[in-house]
């Protein structure tokens, strides 16, 4: 059955040899890292290396990295196949409570311990509303969307909450961001690969019956998944805290949204299933950032920026959409 | 005015490949009016492509096709469909969450408008003529389809086909999921055709079936037509022989009549679902092979179910005897040692956009570890690769998309995932549903040495031949309760388990 022939047969239109790269299993692997690379040659190439400056390069990595952290931790929804974007309010808010912790008691270590509780919590409280509803994340996120970002307000009220400048410097700078930044990727990247949580998860994105039917708790699992997912979110709001100084009353609204688009663009889909990672959010947050960047030191205004950022994400989309040509599907109608 | 014999359907040097998997090699066929055109081969070899590029589901990547003498290239099944070519798919037909109506004449709706409405009654009324027609009872048109089990919706699908009045059908291995008196709709339903001068492609796997029904066989082999054999010169050992290209034994149940164990495994006390069973009780002893067997809707499937914690069941328990587990969940049967394979293999078995490697390895995430909750890639390639090797799944890969397989070979990674994991008690559904003669041997086999090694087994199954060839007992279940029970020891008279069927 098989002929290796067949890929060196000629007389093949464009489209058919795109989509026969397109459909090879390695492609989808590596494309999110070419895209990047290529992005990063390219802008050295416009900018005469300007580019591949450490300042530069620091500052991608620190615009990437409340995205990415988040990305990295919401993977572990997606792969379920369901969504919350509801996140970046959670960020917010946990954001918010952990610079009051840190107004009322001066300390760091309590501001970091508090903002990542309330972060996890936060999450806990939305998967448990979407299993006693017994609907979707999705749908809990919209009102968690709207509650979240109320509570926010009201605690911030009109000024900003500032967080004291010499701390936030600590944070910043004394490597506590890398440190745990690297320290969460590392250990999600490991269970998600490594153990059964990150197996059962997949299994639940792609056929949700049959992986109850496989003896994997769906409620087991999706506690988990949102577990790992709320340190992520608590994780960055410290990052949040750190970056600003301060918190707004609307931080981290939308961030939902990049959170998704960061997934997408780093060649996960986020409907879950097989091919699930739990790298590819942080990709596309590095590729979001250094585009930005990028673009910005070429000379185009950022109103023009917004509308080419538009047009290569949707490239980069099409090129990384999903239309594999298999054997006739079981449910034409 | 059509002529029977006259040439309906030409097919010539038709190729098809998916990836590097050839799936169709230039195939020529030739389908007549007034005739009924049985394709038959092992799993893979074809026949669902084939029909499925007739259909429009499929494009050839090459070769022609000439309808009514035209050049035929359907772009989508509707458009065949509105030119005279319908298929039944293997699998669901159907949407289920839209009315009955609207499923029969779906792409017709233009056809109910009124202004910018659609008049539902008229469509409802006209559905439920066409149902009447070819003889279906008990289904009301205005019903969402979901309401109805996969037989009956077979039986919309089939009137969805007839309601677009086509010049051919294509039939695709729908058999299995119809029950005798289903059967006897679609039989009657392609021999009308026939006789009013249209033409049937029949896909099955059940070779006394199309012996029964076609007159003209077609034999396809790794996507290659073997023999054209016409109805005079059907012989079931040459016909098999070409199949499946070596000989074949002719019996493949088991020929022994070893008891089994008195120790009872596992127990249903009297336990009620919200449909079909009232008050059941069961014993599955050690060793033993049961069978289940009745009409389709006499409650076996909801059994299967209730004994593995995918039913709720509002009284009574299962009981899993050596440990006294309750079983009311399906994760804590599944830690218990069971297994279930689902009747709907496609929508509750497999993870279709997964690897073959991934979903048998689905059951090891235990057994695969290597220190604490760290899995070992390696232990878990081996753990599929065994199976993959014993089973003889035809693929290209270990981590080829089960969606690419054929239904045969989809039914070998159901069975690998569970053999795997070694279950001591195992209930199947249906086990051999759309699976060739080859690997219902091997299938059958398997079973055996399982028993042998002390498994005990539920064969829930609608074909007599089947639980008679392999089970010690076979109980047979009419509208929830047990209407007859015997054993192997006594030999099973066939007469005696229809009568407690109907």
């Amino acid at each position: 059955m098989q002929n290796p022939e067949l890929l060196k047969k000629p007389g093949l239109t464009l489209a058919d040899r795109i989509d026969r790269i397109k459909s090879k299993n390695s492609f989808s692997l590596l494309f999110p890292f070419i895209v990047l690379v290529f992005i990063v040659l390219l802008f050295g190439v416009l900018t005469k290396m300007e580019f591949y400056k450490m300042s530069v390069i620091i500052s991608i990595f620190n615009q990437s990295l409340i995205v990415g952290t988040i990305a990295v931790g919401v993977s572990f929804i997606y792969s379920t196949g369901d969504i919350d974007f509801s996140v970046g309010n959670v960020m917010g808010l946990a954001a918010t409570i952990g610079a009051l912790s840190y107004q009322f008691t001066n300390n760091m270590v309590v501001l970091i311990m508090v903002t990542v509780a309330v972060g996890t919590l936060l999450m806990l409280f939305n998967c448990t509303l979407s299993l006693i509803f017994n609907v979707k994340s999705a749908m809990v996120a919209i009102i968690a969307m709207i509650l979240y970002g109320a509570i926010t307000t009201e605690l911030v009220g009109v000024d900003t909450l500032k967080v004291d400048y010499i701390l936030c410097r600590a944070l910043e700078s004394d490597g506590f961001r890398y440190v745990s930044f690297i320290l969460y990727f590392v250990i999600a990247v490991v269970i998600f690969h490594y153990t059964a949580i990150g197996r059962k998860l997949r299994f639940i994105g792609g056929n949700e019956e049959c992986a109850k039917q496989s003896g994997i708790s769906f409620r087991k699992s999706k506690y988990i998944g949102f577990l790992i997912a709320g340190i992520g979110v608590g994780l960055a709001g410290v990052f949040q805290i750190a970056r600003s100084g301060s918190v707004t009353s609307s931080v981290g609204s939308g961030m939902g949204m990049d959170v998704m688009l960061a997934t997408v663009l780093g060649g996960m889909s986020i409907f879950g299933g097989a091919k699930s990672n739990a790298y590819s959010g942080f990709l596309g947050a590095l590729t979001v950032s250094a585009l930005n960047k990028g673009l910005l030191m070429v000379g185009i205004s950022a109103s023009i920026i917004q509308g080419v950022r538009g047009l290569i994400f949707l490239l980069l989309v099409f090129l990384n959409s999903e239309r594999p040509s298999t054997l006739p599907s079981r449910q034409q109608f | 005015m059509a002529e029977k014999g006259e040439i309906l359907m030409e097919v010539k040097e038709l190729y098809k490949n998916f990836g590097v998997t050839i799936a169709v090699d230039h195939v020529d066929l030739c389908i007549r009016r007034g005739e009924i055109l049985g394709l038959i081969g092992e799993n893979g070899s074809g026949k669902s492509t084939i029909t499925s590029i007739i259909a429009g589901i499929h494009q050839a990547t090459s070769g022609q096709m000439f309808y009514m003498g035209e050049k035929w290239k359907p772009g989508t099944s509707l458009e065949a469909s509105k030119r005279g070519v319908g298929i039944i798919v293997q699998e669901v037909g159907t949407i289920a969450s839209i009315s009955v109506a609207e499923n029969i004449f779906i792409g017709e709706y233009k056809h109910f408008k009124k202004g910018p409405f659609i008049q539902k009654k008229k469509m409802n009324r006209e559905a439920g003529e066409v149902l009447k027609n070819i003889g279906v009872e008990g289904i009301d048109p205005s019903k969402p389809t979901f309401t109805y089990n996969i037989e009956q919706r077979k039986l919309i699908e089939i009137a969805k086909i007839m309601a677009a009045a086509p010049e051919l059908i294509l039939v695709d291995e729908t058999s299995t999921a119809l029950s005798e008196s289903g059967r006897k709709i679609m039989y009657e339903m392609i021999h009308n055709a026939t006789q009013s001068n249209k033409a049937v492609v029949f896909i099955s796997h059940d070779l006394e079936e199309l012996m029964e029904h076609c007159d003209r066989l077609t034999i396809l082999r790794d996507g290659k037509v073997i023999d054209n054999i016409e109805r005079n010169n059907f012989d079931p050992d040459d016909i098999k022989r070409k199949m499946i290209g070596r000989e074949m034994a002719t019996e493949y149940y088991r020929s022994d009549y070893d008891g089994y164990s008195e120790e009872v495994v596992l127990e249903a006390d009297c336990i009620t679902t919200m449909e079909n069973l009232l008050c059941f009780n069961l014993e599955l002893h050690k060793g033993e092979i049961l069978g289940i067997g009745g009409l389709s809707e006499c409650g076996m499937h909801t059994l299967g179910r209730a004994l593995y914690g995918l039913e709720d069941v509002v009284d009574g328990e299962v009981r899993i005897t050596s440990s006294n587990t309750v079983v009311d969940r399906p994760d804590t049967a599944f830690k218990n040692g069971m297994g279930y394979v689902s009747k709907n293999r496609d929508r509750e078995s497999l993870e279709l956009d997964a690897s073959i490697r991934a979903n048998i390895q689905s059951t090891g995430y235990k057994i695969n570890r290597i220190l604490g909750p760290f899995i070992s890639s390696k232990k878990e390639r081996d753990y599929a690769g065994r199976q993959v090797d014993a089973l003889e799944i035809k693929s290209n890969s270990i981590n080829q998309p089960v969606r690419t397989l054929s239904g045969g070979n989809k039914q070998k990674v159901v069975f690998g995932k569970w053999i795997a994991e070694d279950a001591d008690i195992l209930i199947l559904d249906c086990p051999t549903r759309g699976v060739d003669i080859g690997v219902k041997a091997a299938m059958y086999n398997l079973i055996y040495s399982m028993k042998k090694a002390g498994k005990s087994i539920i064969i829930i199954s609608e074909e007599l031949p089947e639980l008679c060839g392999m089970s010690d007992r076979l109980l047979i279940l009419r509208e929830g309760k047990i209407s007859g029970s015997f054993l192997r020891s006594d030999g099973y008279d066939n007469e005696k388990l229809i009568e407690a069927m109907i």
